[in-house]
């Protein structure tokens, strides 16, 4: 029974990890990170610094563009992954970077913030496989 | 004779001129850059990724018509070419009409080498005002 229960349990794991990406396909090579800041970095407060958006195997396209291969960039700020089959929220935590841009200035207030990269299709869903980068630590003085 | 000769040239000069169709606009504070290699990067073995920067533009793939965006053309070991001309796409012109932006590179003999990007409307026509980046120069090593 207990076995049975585990064995049940395994493949419903398997199911919603097999869901859990939209439905534009990624290529598997493609590879997203931040330029700009490094893991680590400390940053002077009370002005904007630049964050840029790298992006391998892959190409960018504005929101509302279906072409293969591409999506755009969305910051995630001091936040986790949000579900990988839906559209990314749009709020302070999660920007938007419809117009195909490939960098952005941002402020953040004093203290330890994350960021982190997620590429969306045309229609803010991420692709399949999704296409993010792995989350730095940043400290603004 | 003389005046048969002068018409001549006139006619051909006139279309020439002809084919000019209107650039497509861009943003006044838009700017293409190299974010990496910077002008006298040392490459050890010839192969490297050009990352290509924009500010205050979009990237769009080839075919894409929108305003303020287009992509990325990194010139390799060559001046600028016409501005009102179609990007030539040869060894010297890479077109990344995908989107993409950061570009490999894997076949650079030992030398000096010149980067340069221009930017490409969706007909991969430079736009008005012209979007091109400082060209750099980098040595590879042996």
């Amino acid at each position: 029974m207990m076995l049975r229960v585990a064995l049940m349990l395994a493949v419903i794991g398997m199911y919603s990890g097999a869901l859990s990406a939209g439905e534009t396909p990624a290529p598997e090579n493609a590879y997203l990170y931040i330029g700009w800041p490094n893991d680590g970095e400390v940053i002077h407060g009370g002005r904007p610094f630049r964050v840029w958006f790298g992006l391998r195997n892959m190409g960018v396209a504005p929101k509302g563009v279906d072409a293969p291969n591409t999506g755009h960039h969305h910051l995630l700020i001091d936040t986790d992954l949000p579900p990988m089959d839906a559209e990314i929220p749009s709020d302070r935590q999660h920007l938007h970077f419809g117009a195909g841009q490939t960098e952005t200035m941002l402020e953040l207030p004093p203290g330890t913030h994350t960021l982190q990269l997620l590429m969306g299709d045309a229609n803010h869903v991420p692709n399949n496989p999704p296409v993010y980068s792995k989350k730095i630590t940043i400290t603004v003085k | 004779m003389q005046i048969r000769a002068l018409t001549i040239i006139a006619v051909l000069a006139a279309c020439g001129a002809q084919p000019v169709s209107a650039k497509t606009p861009a943003p006044a504070n838009a700017e293409v850059y190299i974010i990496w290699p910077t002008d006298g990067t040392v490459i050890r073995g010839g192969k490297l990724w050009v990352r290509m920067g924009l500010r205050n533009a979009g990237v769009a793939p080839k075919d894409v018509e929108m305003a303020n965006v287009g992509h990325h053309h990194l010139l390799l070991d060559t001046d600028l070419p016409p501005l009102d001309e179609i990007i030539p796409s040869d060894r010297n012109h890479l077109h990344f009409g995908g989107g993409q932006t950061e570009a490999r590179i894997e076949d650079l003999a030992p030398g000096k080498h010149t980067l340069q990007l221009l930017l490409g409307d969706h007909e991969h026509r430079p736009h008005d005002p012209p979007l091109y980046s400082k060209k750099v120069t980098i040595t590879v090593a042996p």
